[in-house]
C-alpha cells in the first residue's frame, strides 16, 4: 500500500489507514533518511493510539515507553547510534519485540536481522516536496 | 553531627557506567569507565566501551573509591539511578547497589537522573559563588533532553517545558552530520561557529505552544540549504560551513533562550542554571551570561564534568536524601520511565 503525504494536515489520516491496514500487526520498521519525517508519523501513530506522554526522538535513550489512555504500552526505537546487532540484542530489544505491545522503530536497517518474520516496513520516500509512505507486512 | 558522611554514586542509565565518592556533598572522586580504568585494573577490555555495563561497574566503583581514598566500610550509603533510561543499562547498576549496600550492611538510596541533573548545582565547591536558591528555574539541555524545570525546593519540580521532538543536543549532532561530521558533531559545530557569521542563513523559529521546544524543523531546514547548495556547487559545504554552524548554532540557541525567558517572566524568577551536555556549548554559556545580566538573572552554569551524564549528581542527591533518611527497599525497582516529580 502507498500513502501520500502533502502537507501535514495528511498525517493524522495517514496513521489512521495505516494502523487499520495492520489490524493485526505490532512491529513496525520505519526506513527514510534524515529528515523523512519517521518521527513525525510516529508522532501521529502514537496520537492515535492515544499515548499520553510527550512523543520525542528516541536518538539518544535508544528506547522511549509510552503509556496510553487505556493502560497499554508503546516501544518507540531508535537504532540510529547502535554499531551492531548484538549491542541490540544486549539491551533486551527481543524482548519488546516479542512483548505484543506496539513498537516502532526508526533505523530499523540496522538491526535487520533481529526484526521479528510479521514485521511491517515501512518506507518514507521524500519526493518532490511530497512523501509517500510504502508499507509492506 | 560531626561524623563525615560518605555517598557512593552510581550512574548508568544510557551509555556511560560512572561512579563518584561524596564527602559532606564534596566531590572526592568521579570516575567514568573508559580504556584506561579497565587497564588499571586488568579487567577485560570491551570492544565497545559503550553500555557494557555489566564489564565496567566493578572496575569503575573500585577506581571511584580508590581515587576517595576511603575504604567501603566508612560508606554511610550507596546510592543509584532509578530511572529514566534504559531498563537494561539501569538494571546493572541497581542490582549491583543492592548487592554491594547489603554486604556492606548499609542503606541504599534511589535517584532520578533527571532531578540529578538538576540537584549537581548543589554539588560543594568553596571556590564557586553560591548555590541556587528556590525557586529557579533550570534548563536542562543535553543530547537526550531539552527540559525547562521549576524548581520549588530540592525534590519538588516540575517540566513546565520540553522538546515535542528532537532534543537540543540532537539537533547539534544531526546538523553536523548533514555537513559529513561524524556523531555525535555538536562539539564541533561550536567550533566551525567561531569562524562563521551567525546571520549569513536565516532559519524559521518553530511555532510551539507554551514553554514546550521543537527542533525538527531546524535539523530538516538545514538539511534542504544543504541538498540545494550541493546541488548548485558541490563544494557547497566546505565553502560555507563556518557560516551554517553559526547560523544553526545562533538559531538553536535564540530558540532556547526565548522559551526560558518566557518561562522566567511567566513565574517572575530571575534564578536561571543550566544542566546538561549542551551547556558547554560557548554561545549558550555567553547569551546566558550577557542577556542574563540585561534581564537581572543570577545565572548558574555548573563545572563541565557535572553537566554531561555523571556520578558526582547521583551521589550528590543521595547525600540530600541521606539527610532526609529517604532510603529505599531492596525491593525499588529500575524503571525506564520516569517522571521528575518522582
Amino acid at each position: 500500500m502507498e500513502l501520500n503525504i502533502t502537507s501535514v494536515n495528511d498525517l493524522e489520516q495517514c496513521a489512521k489507514t495505516m494502523l487499520d491496514y495492520c489490524k493485526d500487526k505490532r512491529v513496525f520498521a520505519f526506513y527514510g533518511e534524515m529528515g523523512a519525517g519517521k518521527t513525525t508519523l510516529i508522532k501521529e501513530l502514537c496520537k492515535a493510539l492515544q499515548v499520553t506522554d510527550q512523543v520525542n526522538s528516541p536518538t539518544f535513550s535508544i528506547i522511549n515507553e509510552y503509556q496510553t489512555a487505556d493502560d497499554m504500552v508503546v516501544y518507540h526505537f531508535d537504532f540510529y547510534r547502535i554499531k551492531n546487532e548484538e549491542e541490540a540484542v544486549n539491551i533486551g530489544c527481543m524482548d519488546y519485540f516479542y512483548s505484543g505491545s506496539y513498537c516502532f522503530i526508526e533505523w530499523a536497517e540496522k538491526i535487520h536481522n533481529l526484526l521479528p518474520s510479521d514485521s511491517v516496513k515501512a518506507e518514507i520516500h521524500f519526493i518532490n516536496e511530497e512523501r509517500i509512505v510504502r508499507i509492506t507486512s | 553531627m560531626n561524623k563525615d558522611i560518605y555517598i557512593l554514586g552510581i550512574e548508568s542509565s544510557c551509555d556511560d557506567t560512572a561512579a563518584a565518592v561524596l564527602k559532606n556533598g564534596y566531590v572526592l572522586s568521579n570516575s567514568i569507565a573508559n580504556q584506561s580504568i579497565h587497564k588499571l585494573y586488568g579487567g577485560v577490555i570491551p570492544e565497545a566501551a559503550s553500555r557494557a555495563h555489566m564489564q565496567n561497574i566493578i572496575p569503575v566503583v573500585e577506581n571511584a573509591m580508590s581515587i576517595a581514598g576511603i575504604s567501603k566500610k566508612e560508606l554511610a550509603a550507596v546510592a543509584f539511578t532509578r530511572g529514566p533510561g534504559l531498563l537494561g543499562s539501569l538494571l546493572v547498576g541497581s542490582s549491583f547497589a543492592k548487592a554491594f549496600s547489603m554486604g556492606l550492611g548499609v542503606p541504599i538510596i534511589a535517584v532520578n537522573h533527571m532531578q540529578a541533573h538538576v540537584l549537581a548545582h548543589f554539588i560543594r565547591d568553596d571556590t564557586k559563588k553560591g548555590v541556587p536558591t528556590f525557586p529557579f528555574l533550570c534548563l536542562t539541555v543535553s543530547g537526550g533532553h531539552t527540559q525547562i524545570v521549576l524548581v520549588s525546593d530540592f525534590f519538588e519540580m516540575k517540566v513546565v517545558g520540553e522538546t515535542t521532538d528532537d532534543a537540543a543536543g540532537e539537533a547539534f549532532d544531526k546538523i553536523a552530520k548533514t555537513m559529513g561530521v561524524p556523531y555525535p558533531g555538536g562539539p564541533l559545530v561550536d567550533k566551525f561557529a567561531l569562524a562563521g557569521d551567525p546571520n549569513r542563513f536565516v532559519f524559521t523559529h518553530p511555532k510551539v505552544a507554551g514553554f514546550d521546544y521543537s527542533f525538527s524543523g531546524l535539523k530538516t531546514a538545514v538539511l534542504y540549504l544543504v541538498r540545494d547548495g550541493v546541488q548548485a556547487n558541490s563544494d557547497f559545504v566546505q565553502d560555507n560551513i563556518n557560516d551554517i554552524c553559526a547560523s544553526a548554532q545562533y538559531t538553536i540557541v535564540e530558540i532556547l533562550l526565548a522559551k526560558l525567558k518566557l518561562a522566567a517572566a511567566h513565574y517572575k524568577i530571575n534564578t536561571i542554571a543550566v544542566a546538561g551536555g549542551v551547556s558547554a556549548n560557548s554561545l549558550l554559556r555567553k547569551r546566558l551570561l550577557t542577556d542574563g545580566e540585561k534581564l537581572g538573572w543570577n545565572v548558574f552554569i555548573p563545572d563541565f564534568g557535572y553537566c554531561t551524564d555523571n556520578a558526582a549528581m547521583i551521589a550528590m542527591t543521595g547525600y540530600l536524601k541521606f539527610l532526609n533518611s529517604d532510603f529505599a527497599a531492596q525491593d525499588s525497582a529500575a524503571k525506564a520511565r520516569l517522571s521528575i516529580g518522582n
